[in-house]
């Protein structure tokens, strides 16, 4: 077939070779829109946030947030309404095995090139890095982590117990409670009222006891564990802290007994890395107390996991695309993991992040470095009081079962236990 | 066609133009109360589906039967707030009655300051549920609030910590809902009181009774109109408390205070189980409706019997 190139041909393919380039352009540099959902309107989660936004901005993209100010659970309620609508977000917060559950009830990305190109894989505790890929797929990014089973020892309490020494295990600790309680503190533990304040103590104690048979009865749901004798042992240690607990907290937050737990009233709190960020908001410094990980009877640490994170919901637009893919480098970036962490108090994901730099406090770096020997010994572990472990619906049975055992000292711990596997058979 | 619009005698208009006049009142009262009945009923009914489907954190259609209610009804949180329930609303029903009639009739004694004190008894109701139990969670604290008063003024060995107390604790809710209803009920109680028929009152004078039976005989009999709608709203009240035990205890010390209301909300947002909070929210209903219907039942043959009487 001869080929005959007219002059109008020629203007035409001349026209679109010139065109070319700035479609391919056009196509490529798509300016990245990221649609958000979070909980974190204020203070420091507020603040963290916000300074994500800002370097997601940095990077050329639009960043649309919408705070749902209260409970995890009211986000849901904004994440389920707009699931059903159709128009999901492009990126929310969630945490934990509601991923699972969530990334059933709509498409999310596959995110597994993103993860193999930055290599974070290697970098993260792997009982986390299961979580995030619920079927074998990453759809989701942890952004945090806090240890739900720090403790906490007031300075002041010590002085009265005459004592210097960290517990290291539970023994050591109901020693220092003993010694505390002799030498003039009223109530040598420290705590709030609410569900997940008891839980706290519960898992905090199974865990120190027993990490396998934390890992079987509680992550796994296995039977022989559920029914074990780590498990009466925990419930055993339990009915101790309780006894040694403030009855009249009622309902409160534990935020509410900070000041008494300073002053030496109150000894030892067992709460989340995040207790440290209320003490300091609230004016205290740290010369008033002393964090290290929660009691272990093997002596190594172990550590609760609770991590925030991001899932991605599906979305057909290449702006909010574009968005995903940068949310995705920044979350896994080590700069911006230590930029948020010291905004919040948390630690960062990534397990080689140095903490020796100034904006991190020891609390932070002696966090960071449990995770790392929790890590290298298998010891560290699903919270099951801030829902890492089981799925809300089971959670909640469990909690119930604690948090009545916590108040009804007429409960034995093996009448505990029974309760327990009762409530996850029914909520099975 | 033509035929019968001409045929429409000229006294129709008036009742045309009556129906145009009265208009816009129609559309006031019909629009609302359809737009409402319909939004309440229709969602009724879509609770109800909900509860026969397996929908956990969306609503999904299935069939399932009973399994929801069966689940629901097996769990001890559901059976301690079953209790806690009639515990709370017969109590709390009872006292409100008590203390509000007894307001009434002292303030129905023509005394100075009447609107005043009236005005301090019906504020309560004004408050926020959700402030009330705030407010009351602090005064019930034995560590900061009335025990300790007690005990700094000197009777160290007081004790009042129901709040902290499994056994006691759905009291406090009892006393801090009676405290914030009572006024409510004194309202109503001295409307009715100040209906009494005055002729009434003078006969039983002249025929020489004296204040306690005046009360108890004369005034109290004409009362129960009152009382019964009085007993009702307050059940229904009862019934759906939420945000009051969410403030004072939030379902605790353990799950000793928990209430249906608080079930249906645990199950459905915080645990992700639509279908079982859907079926707990058609329990909740049938215990409402439990005490609505036979209330109708009651007005509908009091109207009959007013009628042929």
């Amino acid at each position: 077939m001869p080929i005959t190139i007219t002059r109008r041909h020629l203007l035409a393919g001349s026209a679109a070779a010139l065109a070319l380039p700035a479609f391919a352009r056009a196509q490529g540099a798509v300016k990245p829109r990221l649609t958000v959902i979070s909980q974190w309107s204020a203070g420091s989660d507020g603040a963290a946030i916000t300074a994500l936004g800002k370097k997601f901005e940095e990077k050329g993209g639009i960043w649309q947030h919408t705070p749902v100010p209260g409970f995890t659970t009211e986000m849901m309620n904004k994440l389920r309404a707009q699931i059903m609508a159709g128009d999901p977000p492009a990126c929310s917060q969630l945490k934990g095995p509601e991923i699972a559950a969530w990334s059933k009830i709509a498409p999310t990305v596959d995110l597994d090139a993103l993860v193999a190109a930055a290599g974070y894989e290697k970098v993260v505790a792997p009982d986390l890095a299961r979580l995030h890929k619920p079927g074998g797929k990453w759809i989701s990014l942890p952004l945090q982590i806090y240890s739900t089973n720090m403790l906490f020892l007031s300075k002041r309490a010590m002085d009265k117990a005459k004592a210097d020494k960290i517990p290291v295990t539970w023994a050591d600790f109901n020693g220092l409670a003993e010694k505390m309680k002799a030498g003039g503190v009223t109530y040598p533990i420290a705590n709030g009222g609410t569900h997940p304040d008891d839980g706290q103590k519960f898992e905090a104690a199974f865990a120190g006891i027993s990490p396998a048979s934390y890992r079987a009865a509680i992550m796994n749901l296995d039977e022989k564990a559920l029914k074990g004798p780590e498990i009466t042992a925990a419930f055993a240690q339990v009915r101790k802290i309780a006894d040694w607990m403030d009855p009249n907290v009622g309902a409160q937050h534990f935020s509410t007994n900070l000041k008494r737990f300073v002053e030496g009233e109150m000894g030892m709190m067992i709460q989340g890395g995040w207790a440290q960020g209320v003490l300091r908001n609230a004016g205290f410094k740290f010369e008033d107390f002393i964090i290290a990980p929660g009691p272990s009877d093997n002596t190594k640490p172990v550590f609760l996991l609770n991590a925030d994170a991001f899932i991605f919901w599906r979305r057909s637009e290449p702006d909010l695309q574009a968005g995903q893919t940068l949310m995705a480098q920044l979350v896994m970036d080590p700069a911006i993991q230590t930029m948020y962490s010291q905004i919040t108090g948390s630690i960062p994901v990534r397990t080689d992040v140095d903490l020796a730099g100034a904006g991190w406090s020891d609390g932070q770096r002696r966090t960071a470095a449990a995770l790392k020997d929790a890590v290298a010994n298998n010891q560290a572990l699903l919270s099951l009081a801030h829902n890492m472990a089981q799925e809300n619906g089971m959670t909640a049975a469990m909690i119930d079962v604690i948090t009545e055992y916590v108040k009804n000292k007429t409960i034995s711990p093996e009448g505990g236990v029974a309760r327990l596997s009762d409530a996850v058979e029914a909520a099975r | 066609m033509t035929d019968a619009v001409s045929a429409v005698p000229r006294p129709g208009r008036p009742a045309i133009s009556g129906v145009v006049r009265r208009l816009p009142e129609y559309l006031m009262i019909w629009v609302p109360l359809l737009l409402s009945a319909g939004h309440l009923v229709s969602f009724a009914l879509w609770t109800i589906w909900i509860s026969f489907t397996p929908s956990t954190l969306v609503p999904v259609s299935g069939w399932v039967g009973l399994r929801n209610y069966t689940a629901v009804l097996a769990t001890r949180n559901w059976q301690v707030a079953f209790k806690n329930l009639l515990l709370f609303g017969s109590a709390f029903v009872l006292l409100s009655l008590v203390a509000g009639l007894m307001l009434a009739i002292l303030l129905d004694q023509r005394i100075r300051g009447e609107n005043v004190l009236r005005t301090i008894f019906l504020y309560p109701l004004a408050v926020s549920f959700v402030v009330t139990g705030t407010v009351w969670s602090w005064l019930l604290n034995p560590g900061l609030g009335i025990e300790k008063l007690v005990r700094d003024f000197g009777w160290t060995s007081f004790r009042f910590d129901w709040l902290v107390d499994r056994d006691m604790a759905i009291w406090t809710i009892v006393v801090a809902a009676v405290w914030q209803s009572s006024g409510f009920a004194m309202a109503l109680f001295l409307a009715g009181l100040r209906s009494v028929d005055a002729d009434l009152v003078k006969a039983a004078q002249i025929d020489g009774a004296g204040p306690f039976r005046m009360y108890l005989r004369v005034i109290l009999p004409t009362l129960w109109p009152i009382t019964i709608t009085v007993v009702v709203i307050q059940l229904q009240f009862a019934i759906s408390t939420f945000d009051l035990v969410r403030a004072l205890t939030d379902g605790g010390p353990g799950i000793a205070t928990q209430l249906p209301a608080l079930v249906v909300y645990d199950l459905m947002f915080q645990r992700g189980l639509l279908g079982r909070g859907a079926a707990a929210a058609v329990l909740m209903l049938m215990i409402l409706l439990a005490v609505l219907l036979p209330y109708a039942a009651w007005r509908y043959f009091e109207r009959r019997r007013a009628r042929h009487a």
